[in-house]
């Protein structure tokens, strides 16, 4: 799919067209994801890319040998669901690709500077047990 | 029947195609990533597949008037335009294998050209066996004349194994396990698909000696060509063969480099009399402005200064340029000789034009000199006249006799008047004059 992939986004898993697996690192100085990387899944319906996939990050503990955390960040919950609205029915647009996702998330870490979950992180992960694409999300902040 | 009709009419999927030829990336649909098919534009100038903008449009709920481009979002209001044909052929033209190339069809061709060959020509396409019954498909090449199925399965003749009677032909040639061949060497008879190995293996099998590049005619089979190759002496020269061999050709190589380089040379030796002719040829050319150097000196000039320019094509150049130069001088007198020529006539022309005016002048003067002179004569030859009328007329009255003297004295009464006049007139005359 893709021939030469921009610089900090790696592909880790493709073997399929169902799931994806890709490795993505913050480019500049950001200290709050300094020398980190972040692994993304990706899963495609039947309709991709007409419809968007479900895209969250996953973590892999620290203890083994390729560490994968969850950024912290106020659009990202604690068990990986990423609120942007360019995943959401709404604001997705079939001409986006795997690629292009993960630079926008690149760019989402990128500019931000608040070191905190989004508001009611704890009660979401204890009590959600929808898919991502079901979930309601306000877009209420566009700063970031 | 009407499964065949059905299926000639199946729409090659062309997103599914291997594309061949490398494309442009602007020819690349951007949602489905393929070179374009059916393209549409919208408002904005982007362009997507008609098919894969339905999705996308089908998928929105807000209605088509409100449908954004995917690519900028700008609304479409829903107006979808064609594309320059120029883009169509760009896309068409692109090359793809023949869907059916695992089937075993090799034909690669333009993208706009591969469901006309899947409908007429492609011999590999599967198609659904005549017989209603049965749910296989065959290539269409192998399809029987009579539209029989030929999905039967026989018996292999000579393996037992149930074969469908379309392959039983490649069957027997190729794959058929019971098909055998004798040893070329020791004359056993080995399943056919593991001959190679047999070779390789086989003792009897005949092996030229391995010095047979160095001259050794000896074919052994293998069990003898150890010793053989033990006592044999082309084995033992081997080594210094070798080295010879490698040696010839660096030299085969050197000679051929020399060779070429020589070629080079010997172009360029060619080439040095002819830039020496020119250079001979302009130096005369220089002596030739002044011709009035004394030609007697030149020649020897010419060998002096230039010693190395072959004396005869120096000479006859000399000599022709001697001659150009006599006939321009030539040429320049005839030209001058009818200058002068020209000017010679001028001259006489204006000179006599000069004398004939001048002629006409004493012409005139003489005129009026006469006419002087006669009006001078006038009154003399009139008294003449007069006195000698009297005698003649006596003597012309004596001869008419009697008619004579009344006509006498009449005629001397009238001039009498005349006369006069023409005393006064002539006087008016003299002082006019």
């Amino acid at each position: 799919m893709q021939g030469h992939l921009p610089p900090g986004i790696s592909i880790v898993k493709s073997e399929n067209f169902e799931e994806w697996q890709m490795d993505i690192k913050v480019l500049d100085a950001n200290p709050l994801y300094q020398n980190e990387i972040y692994r993304l899944k990706f899963t495609f319906g039947s309709k991709y890319p007409i419809e968007p996939p479900e895209v969250q990050f996953i973590e892999i503990p620290r203890s083994s040998e390729t560490p994968r955390p969850i950024p912290i960040h106020p659009h990202i919950y604690s068990n990986g669901i990423i609120c942007l609205d360019l995943l959401s029915s709404a604001g997705w647009s079939p001409v986006q690709t795997v690629e292009s996702v993960c630079m926008s998330i690149q760019s989402m870490l990128t500019a931000n500077t608040r070191n905190e979950r989004p508001p009611g992180d704890s009660d979401f992960v204890s009590y959600n047990r929808r898919r991502p694409r079901d979930i309601n999300f306000f877009y209420d902040d566009d700063n970031v | 029947m009407m499964d065949l009709d059905r299926e000639s009419e199946e729409l090659v999927d062309l997103r599914t195609l291997d594309y061949v030829s490398k494309y442009d990336e602007h020819l690349m649909c951007p949602i489905c990533h393929c070179p374009f098919i059916r393209p549409v534009r919208l408002q904005c100038d982007h362009v997507f597949c008609q098919k894969c903008l339905n999705s996308a449009i089908t998928s929105f709920d807000a209605g088509l008037q409100n449908f954004p481009c995917p690519s900028c979002r700008t609304s479409t209001n829903g107006i979808f335009m064609n594309v320059p044909r120029l883009l169509l052929n760009m896309c068409d033209d692109i090359r793809v294998k023949c869907p059916f190339s695992e089937e075993g069809c090799m034909e690669i061709l333009p993208r706009g050209h591969v469901q006309s060959h899947v409908d007429k020509y492609c011999e590999y396409r599967p198609i659904h066996c005549p017989e209603q019954a049965c749910d296989k498909k065959t290539r269409k090449k192998n399809m029987s004349p009579d539209r029989r199925c030929l999905h039967g399965l026989t018996r292999c003749g000579t393996c037992g194994e149930d074969v469908m009677e379309q392959d039983l032909e490649d069957h027997t040639r190729e794959l058929c396990l019971s098909l055998r061949t004798t040893c070329p060497g020791c004359a056993a008879t080995v399943f056919r698909n593991s001959l190679k190995e047999h070779i390789d293996t086989c003792p009897e099998a005949v092996h030229p000696c391995s010095a047979s590049k160095f001259g050794c005619a000896a074919k052994l089979k293998r069990v003898d060509l150890g010793f053989h190759e033990q006592n044999c002496p082309l084995i033992t020269m081997g080594p210094f063969f070798e080295a010879q061999n490698s040696r010839i050709d660096s030299l085969d190589m050197t000679i051929r480099h020399l060779r070429q380089r020589n070629e080079i040379l010997e172009e360029a030796v060619s080439k040095i009399p002819s830039t020496l002719v020119d250079a001979a040829q302009l130096l005369p050319e220089g002596r030739s402005v002044s011709p009035t150097r004394p030609h007697s000196r030149s020649p020897s000039q010419t060998r002096a200064s230039d010693p190395s320019v072959d004396r005869s094509s120096g000479m006859s150049s000399y000599l022709l340029s001697l001659h150009e130069a006599l006939r321009e001088e030539v040429a320049g007198l005839s030209l001058a000789l009818t200058d002068l020529d020209a000017r010679a006539s001028m001259a006489v022309m204006n000179e006599s034009l000069r004398i004939k005016e001048d002629m006409a002048h004493t012409n005139s003067a003489v005129n009026s000199i006469r006419m002087q002179i006669h009006w001078l004569m006038n009154p003399r030859l009139h008294q003449g006249q007069r006195a000698a009328s009297a005698g003649p007329g006596a003597t012309r009255g004596t001869s008419t006799l009697g008619l004579t003297s009344p006509n006498a004295g009449s005629s001397n009464a009238h001039p009498s008047g005349p006369g006069s006049r023409g005393l006064s007139d002539s006087g008016r005359e003299g002082t006019k004059l």
